[in-house]
């Protein structure tokens, strides 16, 4: 999967899951400062994104570690590419 | 704001309100109410205990939906809840004493396998059973000790934290049993209890699986009078503290929203009170449903949504007269058709079910009747049809349907136990829809949610943030997981340090 690809359906999910607007959406955003989120909606952030690229994700450290969208890109390319869990 | 402040002074203020007053309700309204909370607990049916209530029928009592359990030995994990709520004395375990009075039988093969008490002798028993596989029973059950005792929050005298993610978290009982052996009646043996959590072995993850069957090799016991003696006890407890009980009586609306809190609770009669929180305790479709819809993501919805029911019964109850009874002691016998635990919890199968039958202790009618339960497990995909019908007013198919399983049940007992032909006396039967509505669940399954591996349960803080959800659908399910699900969630809405020193006094 390209990276632009996953940047879209990341983003794609922040849309249709959370109903953040598009023009929010870059890199840089805190997902919970920024995009308004909020600790209790990472489970649901977790399904949605499963669901979405076919993954499997473990709620570990590697979870608790996303700050922002791009922490998200580079956490499921590293899934998705890195053929890791 | 004029109006709302007029409003507030003559609305009823309580700390806590708990919704749904099965095992969960009544654990998470007493914790609450232990440590000083005055609390309102909601239940839409006409009395308290949900599960627990027992029915009678003729002299005889049936249970609902708690028949035995494990964790009453000392040390055991019930036992020591009973303990932190002060509950021990009141509730009395009848234990099961003699193997021969837990047996799973599988028909394919004539083979009985009995269970003795102890974690320790029934892996003895096991290995005796299948000697050939002495290694794989060693490991199976040094991998059930090794995950339970990895999950601190099954040592509940510690202040607990949420379940740890276990690499055993990752991998289903069935993955795990057929790398240990290539024995499918070992692994059938194996995945017995499945029937007590009603998941198939190949979509519950073996982590779930350990933390749910240990205490049933350590010790199984009925208890005096069911779950009748639970609600009894919880009942005499909540007189020394401030729990206002309402049944009939829902949440019809959560008003006043801001800062992400709800501010008015409105009853389904029409009163509105204030609370700090509120905890359900109900089916989780149920609290999606009265959540306002702006104040959740799409995603937590659709996660709600996709959560699938787990295995419901189709029961009989029935009297085994005299004669009968004289010979039968109470005991759990599990009757497998299939080894495959797999084929006996899927909603597909098309073989003979599974059946469990269970002989209650209860003293005889005073004929010298006795009461069995004989539970089939069922799906909602076996009464879909009528599915929208009401107790009372069933469809002509629908009890062609429920005549054709009580035969069905009966033929296949009576093909293993002859003399249970002229020995039952059958007196009723329900169906998951009996359930749904005597239990005013969404579908009548045994234990609520199916807990399959890598879910995200709905436990704890919701999105409107003075409420929570508990349950048997929060962590794992019956009467153990139910009132684990409460300790945890209530440790939450007390705090950390509240519930510290609350586990401290009861020390
Ligand atoms: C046939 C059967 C056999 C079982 N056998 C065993 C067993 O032997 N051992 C064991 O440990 N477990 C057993 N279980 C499972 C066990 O009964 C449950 O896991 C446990 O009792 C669930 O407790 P609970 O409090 O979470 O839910 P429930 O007992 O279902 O309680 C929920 C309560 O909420 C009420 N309610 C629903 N909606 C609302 C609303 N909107 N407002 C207010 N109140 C509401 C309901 O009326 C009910 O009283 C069995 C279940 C069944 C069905």
């Amino acid at each position: 999967m390209t990276e632009q690809e996953i940047i879209d359906r990341t983003n794609k999910v922040f849309e249709e899951s959370f109903e953040i607007e598009p023009e929010r959406l870059v890199p840089e955003a805190h997902i919970f400062a920024d995009l308004g989120l909020d600790s209790l909606d990472i489970v649901d952030l977790i399904v949605a994104l499963q669901t979405s690229f076919g993954v499997k994700i473990r709620t570990d450290e590697k979870v608790r570690e996303i700050r922002t969208l791009g922490d998200v890109y580079r956490f499921i390319s590293a899934i998705k590419n890195g053929g890791q869990e | 704001m004029f109006c709302c402040n007029i409003f507030r002074r003559y609305m009823k203020r309580y700390d806590n309100i708990v919704v749904g007053s099965g095992i969960s309700g009544l654990t998470m309204t007493l914790l609450l109410a232990m440590n000083g909370r005055r609390v309102l607990l909601l239940e839409k049916g006409t009395h308290i205990g949900g599960s627990l209530c027992r029915f009678r029928k003729g002299q005889l009592s049936f249970d609902t939906g708690f028949h035995f359990t494990g964790g009453l030995n000392d040390g055991g994990i019930l036992a020591d809840i009973l303990g932190l709520l002060g509950l021990r004395d009141m509730i009395e375990p009848l234990f099961i004493e003699d193997s021969s009075e837990n047996r799973f039988i599988f028909e394919s093969t004539g083979r009985s396998f009995e269970h003795p008490v102890g974690f320790a002798n029934v892996k003895a028993r096991f290995r005796e059973y299948f000697p050939s596989e002495s290694t794989a029973i060693d490991a199976y059950f040094d991998a059930v000790q090794s995950v339970c005792s990895r999950t601190p929050s099954l040592n509940i005298h510690d202040n607990l934290i949420a379940p740890p993610n276990l690499e055993e978290d990752y991998i289903s009982l069935d993955a795990v049993l057929k790398e240990m052996t290539p024995d499918p009646l070992l692994r059938g043996l194996l995945s017995g209890y499945a029937m007590c959590y009603g998941v198939r072995p190949d979509e519950v993850s073996f982590a779930n699986h350990c933390r749910m069957v240990q205490n049933f090799y350590e010790s199984i016991a009925f208890v005096r009078d069911g779950g009748d003696g639970f609600i009894h006890a919880f009942k005499e407890k909540f007189k020394g503290y401030e729990v206002d009980i309402r049944c009939s009586t829902t949440i019809a609306e959560l008003a006043e929203v801001s800062d992400s809190r709800v501010h008015r609770f409105v009853l389904s009669t029409g009163e509105e009170v204030s609370a700090d929180s509120c905890v359900f305790t109900i089916h989780p479709s149920q609290v999606l449903s009265l959540l306002p819809e702006k104040q959740y993501s799409r995603a937590f919805a659709s996660r709600v949504n996709g959560f699938e029911p787990s295995a419901g019964f189709f029961s009989l109850f029935a009297r085994l007269k005299p004669g009968a009874a004289s010979r039968t002691k109470s005991s759990i016998v599990s009757l497998f058709p299939d080894p495959d635990v797999n084929n006996l919890l899927d909603p597909e199968w098309g073989g003979t079910p599974a059946l469990v039958i269970i002989t209650s202790p209860d003293a005889p009618d005073p004929d010298g009747g006795k009461g069995i339960c004989i539970l089939e497990p069922s799906f909602p995909r076996h009464v879909a049809q009528w599915s929208d019908s009401r107790l009372g007013s069933r469809p002509e198919g629908y009890r062609e349907y429920k005549e054709r399983r009580v035969s069905a049940i009966r033929e296949h007992l009576c093909s293993v136990f002859p003399h249970y032909l002229e020995g039952l006396e059958i007196l009723d039967a329900g169906s998951m829809l009996t359930y749904k509505d005597y239990l005013n669940s969404p579908d009548g399954s045994a234990y609520g949610v199916k807990q399959k591996m890598r879910q995200f349960n709905m436990i704890g803080r919701l999105p409107l943030h003075n409420l929570y959800a508990a349950g048997q659908s929060a962590l794992l399910p019956g009467v153990i997981g139910a009132m684990m699900s409460s300790l945890i969630v209530g440790r939450s809405v007390l705090g950390k340090d509240e519930y510290g020193r609350f586990l401290g006094r009861a020390a």
